[in-house]
C-alpha cells in the first residue's frame, strides 16, 4: 500500500464512519472535529481491517497519542511495514 | 423541606402513535398497536406467541453522529422522547447544565439488539473482523445506556438514577424523580423509560406460559385485560418521558403545567419473584395514598397495570377493590399496545395526562366480556367524557416490585 493509497482509505473511513469530510491533514482531530477516544478505538478496528491483521495491545496503546490525519497515515505505514 | 412537584413536559413513542394527537386518535377510535411478531434468525421460529406491540412507523431522528455513536435502538427512543419533553417544557440549555437538573431513566436491560450482536460475533468462528466487539458496544448496551445518553445529548450534569426493574422501571423513575425534587436535591428531573423491539423478552415470557397465543392470526384482538378470553400478555416496545419540576420555579418561569405528582408508593412483595401479591399490590396503593395525603374516594381514575395474564388481572382487580371499592374508573391501557416493558409506567402516565387534558376516559381495548373474577371494579368498556381530577398509575414487575403514582390535574 502506497502512502497515497493509505491517505485515500483513511479519508474514506473518516467520511463514511465518522461523518468528517475532507479534514485538513494537520487538523487537531479532537479540537476541530470532536474526534474522541471512542472514535480512536473504532478507527483502530478499521485499521485492522485495512492491514488484514490484528494490532497488539501495545500497538493500540501507541496509537492513543495520535492527533492528526498525518499521524494516522504515519502509524498505518509503520504497522504495514512491520507486517511485510 | 417538602416541595410541590409538577409535570411541565411529556412525550411518548408508542405502538399506537408518537405524538399526542396520534395517541389520542387511537384511544378515541379503539386502534390497536399490536402486530405480527417480526421474523428474526434466532428465536422467532420457536416462540409460540406471534404478536408484538410494535412501533411500526418511521421516526425522523436528527441526532448528530457524536450522539448516535453511543446509542443502541433503545437510546434512540429515550433521547427522542427526552428531547420532545424538554422542548415542550421549554427548559434552557444553561439550566440543564446547572447541576440542578438530573435524569431518572431506565430500560429493562439496555440494548438487547447490541448485546445479541456482541455474542453473535463472540461465538462466530467465521468472523472476518479482528476486533469483533466494537469500542462502544458496551456504551450502547449497558443497563444505564438510556439515562447517560440523555445526559450527554443535553449536557445534563445533575444526578443520574438508572432504575432497571423490568415493568416498574419507568414508574420508579418518575417516583424517584418526584422524591428527588420534593426533598430539594434537584429542581427538575427528566424521567422515563424505553425498551426496543426484542424477541428474547418474548421468549422469556413465552417460556413462562405468560404470553398470548390464541390471537396470533388477529393481533389487534390481544391482549385482553380483564376479559374472559384473555390468554396472556403481549410484549411491546416504546419510550416515554416526563419533565418533573419544582412548582414555584415552574410557576415563576411561566411554564405550562400538565399535572402535579402528589404521591408515590413503592414496595416489594417480599417473596415470589413472578406472581403478583394481593397484599403487596394493595399495600403499594395504600402507601401512595398516604404519601399523597388523600383518601381513596378522591381518586377518580386508575390506570391499571393489567397485563392480561390469567392470575395477574384477578389479583390486581381484587386489590383495587379492597382499597377503592368500585368508585374510580379503571382502564387497562395495555389493551391498546401490549406491555411496553420498561416504558409502560411512563407511557401510561403520559396517556393519563393526555386524557386529563382532553377530559376523556378511554376504555380498556378488547374488554368485551368481563371475567366475573375481575368484575368487582368499575371497568371502562366505552369512551367516556369525564374530567379526571386525581389519577393513579399502577405498575408491578417481576421481582415483586410494585409502584403507584398519583397525579392531580392542575387547575
Amino acid at each position: 500500500m502506497t502512502r497515497g493509497e493509505i491517505q485515500s482509505r483513511i479519508l474514506e473511513i473518516f467520511k463514511e464512519e465518522f461523518e468528517i469530510e475532507n479534514p485538513g491533514l494537520d487538523d487537531d482531530l479532537r479540537d476541530k472535529h470532536e474526534f474522541d477516544s471512542i472514535d480512536a478505538l473504532d478507527l483502530l478496528s478499521r485499521i485492522e481491517d485495512l492491514l488484514g491483521s490484528s494490532l497488539t495491545q501495545d500497538e493500540k496503546k501507541q496509537a492513543m497519542n495520535i492527533r492528526t490525519i498525518h499521524h494516522i497515515i504515519d502509524y498505518v505505514e509503520l504497522m504495514a511495514a512491520k507486517r511485510s | 423541606m417538602e416541595r410541590r412537584v409538577v409535570i411541565t413536559g411529556a412525550a411518548a413513542i408508542t405502538p399506537i402513535g408518537h405524538r399526542k394527537d396520534e395517541i389520542l386518535d387511537s384511544l378515541v377510535n379503539g386502534k390497536s398497536g399490536v402486530a405480527p411478531l417480526r421474523e428474526d434468525d434466532l428465536l422467532s421460529g420457536y416462540i409460540h406467541s406471534k404478536v408484538f406491540g410494535t412501533v411500526g412507523y418511521p421516526i425522523a431522528y436528527d441526532f448528530d453522529r457524536k450522539y448516535r455513536k453511543t446509542m443502541g435502538p433503545v437510546s434512540f427512543y429515550a433521547c427522542q422522547v427526552a428531547k420532545e419533553a424538554i422542548e415542550a417544557a421549554g427548559l434552557e440549555r444553561g439550566f440543564l447544565s446547572s447541576g440542578r437538573v438530573g435524569v431518572a431513566f431506565g430500560s429493562t436491560h439496555g440494548s438487547p439488539t447490541v448485546q445479541r450482536d456482541i455474542y453473535k460475533n463472540f461465538f462466530s468462528r467465521s468472523q472476518s473482523r479482528f476486533s469483533s466487539i466494537g469500542a462502544v458496544d458496551y456504551l450502547k448496551s449497558m443497563v444505564h445506556t438510556t439515562a447517560v445518553n440523555i445526559t450527554k445529548m443535553f449536557g445534563i450534569t445533575g444526578r443520574v438514577i438508572a432504575s432497571s426493574t423490568a415493568c416498574a422501571t419507568s414508574s420508579q423513575a418518575i417516583g424517584f424523580g418526584y422524591e428527588t425534587i420534593k426533598f430539594g436535591m434537584q429542581d427538575a428531573m427528566v424521567c422515563g423509560g424505553a425498551d426496543e423491539y426484542d424477541t428474547t423478552t418474548v421468549a422469556v415470557f413465552d417460556n413462562l406460559l405468560a404470553c398470548s397465543t390464541d390471537f396470533n392470526a388477529t393481533p389487534h384482538l390481544t391482549p385482553r385485560p380483564f376479559d374472559l378470553r384473555r390468554d396472556g400478555l403481549v410484549v411491546g416496545e416504546g419510550g416515554g418521558a416526563v419533565i418533573l419540576e419544582e412548582y414555584d420555579m415552574a410557576k415563576r418561569r411561566g411554564a405550562h403545567i400538565l399535572g402535579e405528582v402528589i404521591g408515590f408508593g413503592c414496595n416489594n412483595n417480599g417473596g415470589d419473584l413472578i406472581l403478583p401479591s394481593p397484599k403487596g399490590v394493595a399495600e403499594v396503593i395504600r402507601l401512595g395514598l398516604e404519601n399523597a395525603a388523600i383518601s381513596p374516594d378522591q381518586v377518580d381514575f386508575v390506570s391499571a397495570h393489567a397485563t392480561a395474564t390469567k392470575m395477574g388481572d384477578i389479583i390486581e382487580a381484587k386489590a383495587i377493590h379492597s382499597i377503592y371499592g368500585d368508585v374510580p374508573y379503571v382502564t387497562g391501557l395495555k389493551g391498546y399496545m401490549g406491555h411496553t416493558m420498561a416504558s409502560c409506567g411512563v407511557i401510561e402516565a403520559v396517556i393519563t395526562l393526555y386524557m386529563m387534558e382532553k377530559g376523556i376516559v378511554a376504555p380498556t381495548l378488547n374488554l368485551e366480556e368481563i371475567d366475573e373474577r375481575c368484575a368487582m371494579i368499575r371497568h371502562v368498556t366505552k369512551l367516556h367524557e369525564f374530567p379526571i381530577k386525581i389519577a393513579s398509575v399502577e405498575n408491578f414487575a417481576f421481582g415483586g416490585v410494585n409502584t403507584s403514582i398519583f397525579i392531580k390535574k392542575f387547575e
